[in-house]
């Protein structure tokens, strides 16, 4: 009974002609930033935030949490079009969406992106109004050691995500690991490999890393086509919303892809982080025939991407009820509700009832806004890609070096960006697939991170990783991960279902 | 083309008087463009929001735009270095903080010395800290959380945002001055040390005020004392650690620098801008809301803020490297 009183606050405060045209501008704003790899989220709501000094809290937070989902919305149309991840939870989105695009089904791809973001939205929201309070305490029972099992298990997952070989999927797990290495040493502030370069101190550039591999090296390598070959996605356009089939074939992905998001998002500690890859890689292991992941498949587009707009919902569990930010944007939001005298935490929900629901009515709201917003741009978009591509590679080009550049306002990021574009090249040549790689760099740091917190806070005692039931939980999953992916005879039929 | 004797002789004077001349009549002029202010930190957190607001106040005192420039990395260390070799115009300023004095002995190899390389041009504000323990800690007093420490040796766990970080050297001067142990756990920035303190994970921390008083107001941690010499007004019923550790004092502070050579007309011309927007009613309030009471002080001043505090933090550096082996 309470939550409907408490959602009837909710959008008393939401459904206001000025809060409506705040969520609005703010999930526009977001699917732009989104779009054009320059700026990311972060570097729009810091921009923006002198604005909101003069707003009220409500309404700066609603403007501010819709450019972050809407960021999140926008990231897959780079993703699918032309091959670029913006960030780490659209690297899945290009493996069967820049697939899709190149076979002329661009358009069902941002459609089913834009409808499973909005049925994981929905749910999302659902789940953050009804049981806040109580998933708040499941945050706080994740230990370091519980952590570090989870990515352990993220990790082993990661090797499904290659098309081919399971001994280069492996390899590039590996070398990602060890490109993540590089940086400055949490427990002992040692610099690693970093060679006298301050710009490495915080490690590889992740977004320098994923633009050079993913977009640019596919640029360098479709350049090298020639003549008719180097028809880069089919003439002809296709479909521009998925069709009826499309949607029934990908319905159970979008509610798996948004149970898993949901509950990754919830975990501060890089849980949502982990909400894109391992919906894809349940996909790839659940689904039923024909599967054709890794080659255009619906269905590894739906999975992720509704996985990775629940996860960026769920993951206000924690700030709004601890005031934990999941990630640099909410922390910034953070920041945002301290200048207007709000301190967020527990309190929040008792005393400002009508800023707690009214953020949580608002982002639905905003869910239904990017919907509506997207769903006419897709034929736009599928527009761009009939731009010859003499045209349209050297706009890529000049994105990414923006998009690179703009991160940390640092020129060595544009060599990063010039290096993992050669490497990338190379081990496209190579048959090794980046995906797995970029998993990696990505796990390899905080998994580092947690195990030798765990290991210190147990005082360097191993058994703490079986200690904790989570911990156990994920590591005896990770074995049988392993184990179904290690066992030759089962690999034999995975290879054989790969070429199918 | 040739140029006529006796004009050329003019402009030569002209020449010659230039350097003297032309720095009053940058003060004058001054700002003429948009001037950036570089943070050395991403954007976010009450660094980043101060320095904003101070930006915003410049940009309408001063009729140009001050723009805030996010450079971070290495613990600050980027963000200052482009500072450090931008030109001496008033045109490059610099977010200073405790960081870049604890930096200077922190890192072995820079390319820069801070002390020398920054000229101070005014201060913006304090950031005390405050000592928190997790709700299960048994002691309720400083003198009982000594005594609880020292019969633990090694076995409480004490957050901190990273190594070197101001939250982690308040912690190894507590520990220099009380003679306790506590294992050290480090993490990257305050927000997941938040999440373990409150678990249970680590049992005390010693973060900057704004980021934890929510906490402390709302139950969640129990604070023991304040890094200050004297007890805060947020805070009025949590002592001054002085009270029971004669002599401690840590707390961050934050001001604005710029290349060293920045013309002296143009430092005062700041400052003066700086200290009315700290005197300014509003802004207070403003600064207020983050919690933090603003540090108002002359070049000078700060100057010699930044030296003690450089000189005071290389000892704590010592004592905890000399700990780490």
């Amino acid at each position: 009974m309470d939550i409907f009183s408490n959602l009837v606050i909710g959008f008393s405060v939401a459904v206001t002609l000025k809060s409506l045209a705040y969520c609005f501008v703010g999930v526009f704003l977001g699917t732009l930033i989104g779009v054009l790899p320059g700026i990311g989220p972060v570097a729009t709501v810091a921009m923006l935030l002198p604005l909101t000094f003069k707003l009220d809290p409500a309404t700066s937070m609603i403007m501010l949490a819709g450019i972050y989902y809407g960021a999140q919305y926008g990231g897959s149309t780079t993703a699918i079009l032309v091959n670029i991840p913006g960030e780490s939870s659209s690297v899945v989105t290009t493996l069967d969406g820049y697939q899709m695009a190149r076979q002329g089904r661009a358009g069902p791809a941002l459609g089913i992106a834009a409808i499973g973001s909005f049925a994981a939205g929905t749910v999302a929201t659902l789940i953050v109004a009804l049981f806040s309070p109580p998933l708040a305490t499941i945050a706080l029972k994740f230990q370091p050691a519980d952590y570090f099992s989870l990515m352990v298990f993220g990790l082993i997952g990661a090797v499904v995500l290659a098309r081919g070989s399971l001994r280069k999927a492996i390899a590039m797990v590996v070398l990602g690991l060890l490109l993540g290495l590089v940086g400055t040493d949490v427990n002992s502030g040692v610099m690693r490999f970093t060679f006298g370069a301050p710009a490495l101190a915080e490690g590889i550039s992740f977004v320098a890393l994923a633009m050079g591999m993913f977009g640019v090296a596919e640029v360098i390598y479709n350049l090298e086509q020639r003549g008719q070959d180097r028809q880069v996605f089919t003439s002809k356009l296709g479909r521009v919303l998925p069709s009826r089939a499309e949607l029934s074939f990908s319905k159970w992905s979008i509610v798996r892809g948004t149970a898993l998001g949901s509950i990754l998002g919830i975990l501060p500690g890089g849980g949502a982080l982990l909400a894109s890859f391992a919906a894809y890689t349940i996909e790839k292991k659940v689904a039923r025939a024909p599967r054709d992941f890794g080659n255009g498949d619906i269905r590894g587009v739906a999975a992720p991407e509704s996985a990775n707009n629940a996860g960026a919902q769920t993951s206000f569990i924690p700030m709004l009820t601890l005031g934990i930010p999941s990630n640099p944007t909410m922390a910034l939001m953070i920041g945002a509700l301290m200048i207007q005298g709000i301190q967020p935490g527990p309190e929040v929900m008792t005393q400002r009832p009508e800023l707690f629901w009214g953020i949580i009515a608002s982002m639905w709201i905003g869910n239904l806004f990017l919907l509506m917003l997207n769903l006419p741009m897709i034929g736009l978009w599928v527009k761009l890609l009939a731009v010859p591509y003499r045209l349209l590679f050297p706009a890529i080009l000049v994105f990414c070096c923006i998009g690179v550049f703009t991160i940390n306002n640092n020129v060595f990021d544009l060599f990063q960006l010039v290096a993992f574009s050669g490497i990338g090249y190379v081990l496209l040549k190579l048959g090794c697939e980046p995906a797995p790689l970029v998993l990696g760099l990505v796990l390899g740091p905080m998994m580092e991170e947690y195990l030798r917190r765990a290991l210190l806070i147990s005082l360097g005692d191993p058994l703490v990783l079986l200690a904790s039931p989570i911990s156990a939980g994920f590591l005896i999953a990770a074995a049988a991960l392993l184990v179904s992916i290690a066992v030759p005879a089962i690999r034999a039929t995975r290879e054989q279902a790969m070429k199918e | 083309m040739k140029l006529p004797r006796r004009r050329f002789l003019h402009l030569a004077a002209g020449a010659a008087a230039l350097p003297a001349f032309s720095s009053i009549v940058w003060a004058q002029t001054y700002p003429a463009r948009p001037v950036r202010m570089i943070v050395p930190y991403a954007p976010g957190g009450a660094a980043d929001i101060a320095a904003r607001l101070m930006c915003q106040w410049l940009s309408e005192r001063l009729g140009q735009q001050f723009i805030i420039d996010n450079r971070p990395g290495a613990g600050t260390n980027i963000g200052t270095e482009v500072v450090v070799r931008a030109a001496p115009d008033g045109y490059t300023l610099l977010l200073v903080n405790l960081a870049n004095a604890i930096n200077a002995s922190l890192y072995e190899n820079l390319n820069f010395n801070f002390v020398r390389d920054i000229a101070p041009v005014g201060g913006m504000m304090r950031l005390p800290q405050v000592m928190v323990v997790n709700r299960d800690v048994p002691a309720k007093t400083i003198a009982e959380f000594i005594d609880y420490a020292k019969a633990n040796p090694g076995k409480i766990n004490m957050g901190s945002s990273g190594i070197g970080t101001s939250v982690h050297l308040a912690g190894e001067l507590f520990m220099a001055m009380t003679g306790t142990k506590m294992t050290h756990v480090p993490y990257r920035g305050t927000a997941t040390a938040f999440t373990d303190l409150i678990a249970g994970q680590i049992h005390v921390m010693f973060p900057a005020i704004s980021s934890a008083i929510e906490y402390v107001r709302a139950g969640t941690l129990r604070a023991l004392a304040a890094t200050t010499a004297a007890r805060l007004d947020v805070l009025p019923d949590v002592p001054a650690m002085q009270e029971a550790v004669p002599g401690y004092e840590a707390s961050a502070w934050y001001g604005i620098g710029g290349p060293k050579g920045t013309p002296a007309e143009i430092v005062g011309k700041l400052n003066t801008e700086i200290n009315a927007g700290l005197a300014d009613p509003k802004m207070q309030a403003q600064f207020a809301k983050l919690g933090v009471p603003v540090l108002s002080t002359s070049p000078a001043e700060f100057g010699k803020l930044v030296v003690d505090e450089t000189e005071k933090w290389a000892k704590v550096v010592k004592l905890a490297g000399a700990r780490a082996q």
